[in-house]
Order: structure tokens, then C-alpha cells, then sequence
């Protein structure tokens, strides 16, 4: 329902439940604020919102007060400049005026507020308090500049979830505390970015730039698919060295979220290059001998594309590891739905009051997922129901039921999940569910028909479902079916799936590329594996720039495609360079943008016209949704097959919290422990012991890891990551799960 | 002569007094004994007496006017910008720099560029700071914005070069530990003002 309202004197338009805040910022009329910050629930600590109601006595806190039709607003009276410049300050008492060298100096909340309201004598006091800074790890906490806003708590519970941050209260002496100093939190840095001070600062960056110096450029994070909006913030390396180096990474807080990787793994641009011609000729000579071309899907839609005009034009197979399972799932997915992408989004799973997570270690999958799902566990009380093999430790705060199933057994699992959700009338689908084997996937899956009921049970009277499904299914040997069984939940049920992909830009390659399945002949890896390998890990054939030294265009898990720009200048050989010398004729990269398939929901839109921006109420305008484009609907479904068992101990193939692939690895800040993570049950049933020395061989790639009890964990999976595995790190095509031989090595 | 009189163009209203100049000889004869006449007189040595002196003071008298540059240099105003020095602090001999960048972003000709980090000591430290002279053009904006006195303008007027950019390092401008004891405070722009102490709005302290 729509409202009007006036703010000094001005007609606002809102939508009843909106606070006064929200409208008045939508039309442009400034409220001044201290602690308010749009992604959470407001504070309401400081009360320099307050706004005076004609009709209503006394001040209203406008971040929290809804408005209401025909209300009149002012939102500057003196008696409220008063108050405001009071609260200024009280801000002020003992802050240390140690402005020359705060990181925060230049966009200090605290410092702007008290310019404006011309704080320039103090008649409060308060007696000084010894605070010693805390070192917290990646971040350090100097609670003398602590203004006590509350925000980095806020964040920390309400879209991290890490529950890390609290207050200890006690008046003047309040400070934030860290119940989490010997335990990890996940490092996301959100605390830090929301900040108003200087207070929590990154210990890396502390005291090495003042903010005006750094050029802020805007891009997209290029470690998952959520594609996070940020910016790299450049300047000169040193005074004796005038290469620019990334500082460090912000984004737009107010509005949106990083992870820890985004926020600190930011370095690992592939440095030093020039131009190469002799490699650069061997380059081409390669391309045009190849049979093969093999990728991995980080990399932007226009080197997707330029690789897919390059396949056309010389019949070179494409192959990408990391997306072609993803590929075939989407597209058996679409055959059932009849459209071309899943209906998820972020934005829906946080407004859900039911989610289910299904085949995801989803908080070191794609951390943009778990934060979604925390904001509706703390807003919307959702349930959240997570089904997997393995318990997932850091998810416990907000998960309402853990279902556990064995692993291998997820086409069960789905089905038993599409019949407990799905009531429709359409026969066949009634037959093919009320002909499923129910007491056999029960037992085979390991899923007792009372979860299930508990499960249907508590999403009564609930509204906003979302299935979050993840990368254990898309390679999984069923995977067809499982795709299909999913495409029911989605047409039949009022659940929006989000089929999270597996690589930063595994859509926008499934979507782009007609992708092989076998490599054969002459192979050439494009950031993998290969006769002749191109890559911008170093040390290769030929370099290429990292992501963060290009331009170009992303496939977000959103199904937004969203810009990112150069953050460091590249001086050696790009693809679009062998792709000219190969005869497609375009001078920069980013003259593919248009040119994406609009076949398949692409746009022709120029990548300089694309927008990348939130506007004043926190809109998302960054680049453009893909258009869902209808396909050929196919009801068929299969039988379900005999589940396969994995008795024994089992690896799972899963990198761990802020690493994603080679190129967080190849970042100095991110902590980069490889070992085989398992519980001491696994040790038992592995025969081995803590600190074993182990090998394996996985999709053809040799491991070496120390194995390392973990005592959180729990039954015979163990976590094995792969991102330390250089250029073979993205040759991970097979079911998550696994069963190899384990060698003990001699120590 | 009173104003009123010098400002009075009138000729002839005046007390003027013509020189009594000699008649000037226009036969060859009459010039030749002019030139005898005044040579023989001594009139030169009237003149030349005042030299003479003038070099028995400076040679006998210790009263030398001439500045032996660059042996000795005349004292130059405290408002003078040349070369910046760099201060420390009396007590403790540390360098006054906090390393803000505040000249650093001030400086209009780009000149000023420094590296700060986080040292041991939980303090902003310098690492690296260099001025390029080749570009400064001593506006003296940099002593004036800083908020430590640390960055001053020093009487080191001499910068010329065999270079046409000619760097400083922070060790070059940095007042020598051993010369601590004769570091002078800084009188010139961006010093505080003689009335400081009259302009400071006192904060109330709670104990």
C-alpha cells in the first residue's frame, strides 16, 4: 500500500512499513546519522535521526519509526540541532584526537559529523580510561576510538552469523568484545568495513595510506560466483617503486557484504609481465594446431566468449571442468522448468521464512549464500534445513534442522524431498511420486519419514521458501535426474531454487560455451592444465592477467551480469590479442560485451554503458539481470537408479572458508593450511593417526597432505582441499565425494 | 627644509645658492693649466683619504664590511623559505613527524612523497621521505599545514645543483641527533603565534 508523507514541506511517496528514514532518503532529504546502517535492523543508539512529527510530542527516531499516511515531518528544527550537536558532543568526549595518523582520517564518520556540526569546544567530560589495542588477528581494535554504534555487532550476528562480536556494557566503559579470540571467526572483515572510526582497522593495511590517496576503482570479486561489488584501492607501490599496488579492497558496506577472501585476498595479480613476442607467436601457433582448449571458468563472459568464437571458427573442442557438470545439470534443470535459469536470488533467500540447503558445504561454498540465509534466520525467523553428509560446525547457529544423509544417496534424497514437498494434481507427477520406493530410499538414504514430516511440518503456515542447491549434485552420477527432480520442486512448489554454481563464473560458461566432455589431441589450458598452458598464476607459456587486471563482465549467482574493471594495468598479451591474431577482429576485450548470447538472456548492452552503482536506498543497479528466456519443456522423468553406497572413509573435495581457488592461494594475507581435516572416527576407520603423512590420487591429480584430526567433526568424511593445487586446481569434474586409495608416506 | 618648503617647485622663491663654479678655459693653453693646476693641488687625495682610511679599519681595525661567501654567510630572516629541515622533539630526540601526509597532499607542485607502516612500537612511522627540489617551489605550505612543526623551512639557501631533480631524503632534512641541543624553533610560517596561549578553549577534564 502506498503513503504519502511530507518532509519540509516536500510530497514523499512510500510503501506503508517504510521507515521515515527510508523515504525521506529516497527522496533525496538528508537525515543526519551516527549509528544507522541500512543492512540491519536499525540500532537506534545514537538518536541523531530525530525528527519532529507535527501532532506528536516530543522527537521520533526516524530509523525506526514507520511512517505514517498524511504525516508532516520536519526534519531541522533549533531545538533538534541542539540535541544533535549535543550527542556530537558527547561522541567527542576523550576521543583522542589522534587524527594525523588514524587509517580512518579523510572518511571518518565521526570526523565529517563533527565539521558539520561545528563542534569546536568541548563543555562535557568524562574520565580517561586505559584501553589497550587488541590485536584480533586480521583486524586490530583500539577501543579509546570506539564510538560504541554497535554496527560491526550488529553485522556480525545478523548477516555474518558468526556470533563473534558482543558488547560489554558498562556505561562509559562499554567496549566490544571478541568471544571468539581463540577459536577462528571466519575473517569476513565486515566489522572492520562497517566502522564508522577507526576503531577496527585491518592489521595489515593499519597506518601504510592515508584514504585520500587511494584511487578507489570499482569492480566485481572474482573468487565466487556471488561476484561481490567492491573496489580496489590503488597507489604506488613506494616511493622508489611507482607500480600501483592494491592496498586494499572496500566496498559499498552500507548496502552490501564481502567475505573474508574478497575483502583480503586480494593480491594476487600476475605481476612483472611484458610483452613476450616469441612466446606470444608460439602463443598462436598453438591456438592454431590445438584440438582442445581447456579452461577454468574463472574468467569473464568475453574470454568465455572470445573462446567459444575461437571454437566456431577453428572446431577446437572447449572443455571447462569446473562448469560442464554445472552445464548439463542447468540444462536438464530448464527441461523440466521450460525456462532458462533457475528463480532463486540472494535477495528472496533472505526474505524466506523456510530454506533448504541441499549438497552444499554452502558457508565455505559461496559465503554471500550463508549470508542471505542468516539474514533470514535473524529477520524472518526462517527454519533453515540443511541436508547433508557431513555436519557443518560454523553453521549451527542458524541452521533449525540438520538432516544427515549418506553420502551418495542424494537422488534419494531429492526424491524423497520432492515428495514431501510437492502436492499437485497433475497425475503423472502424483504417479511417478506415489510409485517412489519410499521404505527403500529411506533406508538406502538414511533419512527416517519422521524428519521429513518434521521437516513438511514446520514449514506450515511459513511464506518464502528457497532451496539452495550446491556443487555435491552437479557431478554427482545421477545428476540428471537429481536436475529434473528439482526442476518439479521448482514448477510445483512455491520454492525458489537458487542453483548456486561452482566456480566464479560457471553460469556465465554455461551459458556462453558449448562446452566437450573428453579432451583429446593438442590441448591448450587457459588457466589449467595443458600441452601449451596460458595462465596468470606465472610461470607458464604465456601469461595472461589475473582478474583483477581486466576488464570485462561477470555471470553472478543472481543471474546478474555485473562489470569489473581494471585494477592494476596488465603490459603483456591479453586473449583478445592471440583471438586478432587468430583473425577475430576486435581492439579491446570488452567489445565482446554486447555481442553475448542473447539466445540465452544476455543483453546488448555496451560494457561502458553498463551502470555499477547502489542508489540512495540501497537498490542494486549493477550491471543487468539476464532476461529468463522460455525453452522446450520435457516432462520425462527416469527411475530412480540403486543408490550407490561409500562405506569406509570418504574425502570430500572442499576448500575451506576464505580460499576458493589457486588464485586466493596465491594471496600472502589468507591463511592457507592444506591438510585432510577428519574426526578421529575417520582416523579410526582410515587407519590412520594425527599428523600422518598421506597421498592420493584424485581426477588424475596427485595429492600430498598431512592428515590432521579435526575434533569438531564428526563420522568417516574427510575435508580435502584443492586450491593449493596450482593449474590443476580446477580439475575437479567428479562427484565431491570419494573414495581413493590412501598411500602413508614415510615421514 | 621643512616640507612645505621642499614641496614648493616655485624657482626663484627658494634659498637657493649657486655653486661658484670656475669660469671653463677655452683656449688649449687655459685647459693645459686647469689640468696642471688641479693635479698639482691634491684635491685626489681628499677623496682617495676616505678609501684609505676605510682599508686601514678593515686590515688594521678588524671593520671588514665584505662578506667572504661562502666562507661566511649573512643571517637570513626567520620567515625566509629555503631547504626544509626536519625537527625532533627536545625531550625525547625522536623525530616530531607522524607521518599524517598532510604535506604531502597540500604540496602543490607534487613534490613531497612518503611511505608510512605500523612499526613495533604501535606507531605510524615514516619509512621512507623524500622532497624533490627539482619541483619545490617554497611556497612553504608544508610547515604551514603541519600540525607537529615538523616539517620547517631551514636557512639552506644554496640549491643550485648539478642535477636538474635533485632529491632529499627524511635523514638529509632531519636535524642530527648530536645537534639536537642547538635546534632552533621555528619563527616562520606555520609557527605558533606569540598569542597562542590566549586562543586555546580549554577542555574540561573530569579529574
Amino acid at each position: 500500500m502506498s503513503i504519502s508523507i511530507k518532509i519540509n514541506g516536500k510530497d514523499c511517496e512510500g510503501v506503508a512499513g517504510d521507515t521515515i528514514l527510508n523515504i525521506a532518503r529516497a527522496n533525496d532529504i538528508y537525515i543526519p546519522t551516527m549509528c544507522y546502517l541500512t543492512k540491519v535492523a536499525p540500532i537506534a543508539s545514537c538518536r541523531m535521526c530525530v525528527v519532529a512529527v507535527e501532532g506528536v510530542e516530543g522527537m521520533i527516531l526516524s530509523c525506526q519509526e514507520k511512517a505514517i499516511n498524511g504525516a508532516i515531518i520536519t526534519t531541522s528544527t533549533p531545538e533538534i540541532e541542539k540535541q544533535r550537536k549535543n550527542i556530537m558532543k558527547l561522541y567527542d568526549v576523550n576521543h583522542p584526537l589522534e587524527c594525523g595518523v588514524c587509517d580512518k582520517s579523510g572518511e571518518c564518520d565521526l570526523q565529517n559529523k563533527t565539521m558539520e556540526f561545528e563542534v569546536d569546544k568541548q563543555t562535557f567530560t568524562a574520565k580517561e580510561q586505559h584501553r589497550p589495542v587488541q590485536d584480533w588477528g586480521f583486524i586490530s581494535y583500539d577501543p579509546s576510538l570506539c564510538i560504541m554504534c554497535e554496527k560491526c555487532v550488529r553485522v556480525c550476528t545478523e548477516i555474518v552469523g558468526d556470533n563473534v562480536l558482543a558488547i560489554s556494557s558498562g556505561g562509559y566503559n562499554s567496549t566490544i568484545i571478541n568471544t571468539k579470540l581463540d577459536e577462528d571467526c571466519s575473517n569476513c572483515g565486515e566489522c572492520m568495513s562497517v566502522c564508522p572510526v577507526g576503531a577496527l582497522v585491518s592489521t595489515d593495511f593499519k597506518y601504510s595510506s592515508n584514504a585520500w590517496e587511494l584511487n578507489k576503482i570499482p569492480a566485481s570479486c572474482s573468487h565466487c560466483s556471488s561476484a561481490c561489488q567492491l573496489s580496489y584501492e590503488v597507489k604506488a607501490d613506494s616511493i622508489f617503486n611507482n607500480e600501483k599496488k592494491i592496498y586494499r579492497v572496500t566496498n559499498n558496506y552500507e548496502f552490501s557484504s564481502l567475505c573474508g577472501a574478497g575483502r583480503f585476498g586480494f593480491d594476487y595479480a600476475n605481476n612483472n609481465v611484458t610483452k613476450d613476442e616469441i612466446a606470444f607467436d608460439n602463443a598462436v601457433e598453438a591456438f592454431k594446431k590445438a584440438d582442445t582448449i581447456r579452461f577454468s571458468a574463472t574468467i569473464t563472459n568475453e574470454e568465455a566468449l572470445i573462446l567459444q568464437n575461437i571454437k566456431e571458427k577453428y572446431d577446437i573442442n572447449l572443455v571447462c571442468d569446473e562448469a560442464r557438470g554445472y552445464q548439463k545439470f542447468l540444462n536438464e534443470f530448464n527441461s523440466i522448468t521450460g525456462k532458462s535459469l533457475y528463480s532463486g536470488n540472494l535477495e528472496n533467500i533472505s526474505k524466506s521464512q523456510g530454506i533448504i540447503v541441499l549438497g552444499s558445504r554452502i558457508n565455505d561454498d559461496n559465503p554471500m549464500v550463508k549470508y542471505h540465509i542468516t539474514m533470514a534466520s535473524r529477520r524472518k525467523r526462517a527454519r533453515v534445513i540443511y541436508m547433508h553428509p557431513m555436519e557443518d560446525y560454523s553453521m549451527k547457529e542458524i541452521i533449525t534442522q540438520f538432516i544427515k544423509y549418506e553420502v551418495g544417496s542424494e537422488e534419494g534424497v531429492t526424491a524423497l524431498l520432492a515428495r514431501t514437498l510437492i502436492n499437485s494434481d497433475d497425475e503423472n507427477i502424483k504417479n511417478y511420486l506415489d510409485d517412489l520406493d519410499i521404505g527403500n530410499l529411506s533406508a538406502e538414504s538414511n533419512i527416517g519419514e519422521e524428519e521429513l514430516a518434521d521437516l513438511s511440518k514446520s514449514l506450515n503456515r511459513k511464506s518464502g521458501f528457497s532451496l539452495v542447491i550446491g556443487s555435491d549434485l552437479y557431478n554427482h552420477p545421477q545428476a540428471k535426474n537429481i536436475a529434473k527432480l528439482l526442476g518439479l520442486i521448482e514448477i510445483h512448489t512455491n520454492f525458489e531454487v537458487l542453483i548456486v554454481p561452482p566456480a566464479t563464473n560457471a553460469l556465465g560458461v554455461s551459458l556462453i560455451c558449448d562446452l566437450s566432455d573428453e579432451v583429446n589431441g593438442y590441448t591448450i589450458g587457459y588457466n589449467t592444465e595443458g600441452d601449451f598452458v596460458l595462465s596468470a598464476l606465472g610461470n607458464t607459456d604465456l601469461d595472461i592477467p589475473a582478474l583483477n587486471q581486466q576488464e570485462g563482465t561477470f555471470t553472478t549467482v543472481d543471474k546478474r551480469v555485473v562489470p569489473t574493471n581494471v585494477g592494476l594495468e596488465y603490459h603483456g598479451y591479453v586473449l583478445n590479442d592471440i583471438a586478432n591474431a587468430l583473425g577475430l577482429n576486435n581492439k579491446y576485450t570488452i567489445d565482446y560485451t554486447p555481442h553475448l548470447p542473447i539466445k540465452n538472456g544476455y543483453k546488448s548492452i555496451k560494457f561502458d554503458e553498463l551502470p555499477d552503482y547502489f542508489d540512495s536506498i540501497g537498490n542494486e543497479h549493477r550491471g543487468y539481470l539476464l532476461d529468463i528466456v522460455n525453452h522446450e519443456q520435457n516432462l520425462d522423468l527416469d527411475e530412480i537408479s540403486t543408490l550407490p553406497t561409500y562405506d569406509g572413509s570418504v574425502i570430500y573435495n572442499c576448500n575451506k572458508g576464505t580460499q576458493f581457488s589457486a588464485f586466493t592461494n596465491k594471496s600472502e594475507y589468507l591463511s592457507n593450511e592444506t591438510v585432510l581435516k577428519g574426526s578421529s572416527q575417520f582416523a579410526t576407520v582410515a587407519k590412520l593417526k594425527d599428523k600422518d603423512k598421506i597421498k592420493f590420487t584424485l581426477n588424475g591429480v596427485n595429492y600430498e597432505r598431512v592428515f590432521k584430526i579435526d575434533t569438531l567433526m564428526k563420522g568417516t568424511i574427510a575435508i580435502n582441499p584443492t586450491f593449493d593445487m596450482g593449474l590443476s586446481s580446477t580439475l575437479v569434474s567428479s562427484y565431491r565425494f570419494s573414495q581413493p586409495k590412501l598411500e602413508k608416506m614415510d615421514s | 627644509m621643512s616640507l612645505e618648503e621642499f614641496k614648493n617647485r616655485n624657482v626663484g622663491e627658494q634659498s637657493y645658492r649657486m655653486l661658484d663654479l670656475e669660469h671653463t678655459p677655452e683656449t688649449g693653453l687655459g685647459k693645459f693649466g686647469q689640468v696642471a693646476k688641479r693635479t698639482v693641488k691634491g684635491e685626489l687625495f681628499v677623496g682617495l683619504w676616505v678609501t684609505l682610511r676605510e682599508m686601514k679599519n678593515a686590515l688594521f681595525g678588524g671593520k671588514m664590511h665584505t662578506i667572504k661567501y661562502p666562507l661566511e654567510k649573512l643571517p637570513i630572516s626567520p620567515r625566509y623559505r629555503a631547504i626544509h629541515d626536519m625537527l625532533r622533539l627536545l625531550e625525547s630526540g625522536h623525530y616530531r613527524c607522524i607521518g599524517c601526509g598532510l604535506c604531502e597532499k597540500i604540496c602543490i607542485s607534487d613534490c613531497i612523497k612518503m611511505d608510512t607502516r605500523y612499526d613495533e612500537n604501535q606507531r605510524k612511522e615514516v619509512s621512507e621521505y623524500t622532497i624533490n627540489f627539482g619541483r619545490c617551489i617554497f611556497c612553504g605550505y608544508c610547515a604551514e599545514v603541519c600540525p607537529e612543526l615538523a616539517i620547517v623551512h631551514g636557512g639552506r639557501y644554496e640549491t643550485a645543483s648539478e642535477q636538474r631533480a635533485s632529491f632529499s631524503l627524511f635523514e638529509d632534512m632531519l636535524t642530527p641527533i648530536d645537534a639536537l641541543k642547538q635546534q632552533k624553533e621555528f619563527d616562520g610560517f606555520g609557527a605558533v603565534s606569540p598569542n597562542a596561549d590566549e586562543n586555546i578553549k580549554k577542555t574540561p577534564l573530569a579529574y
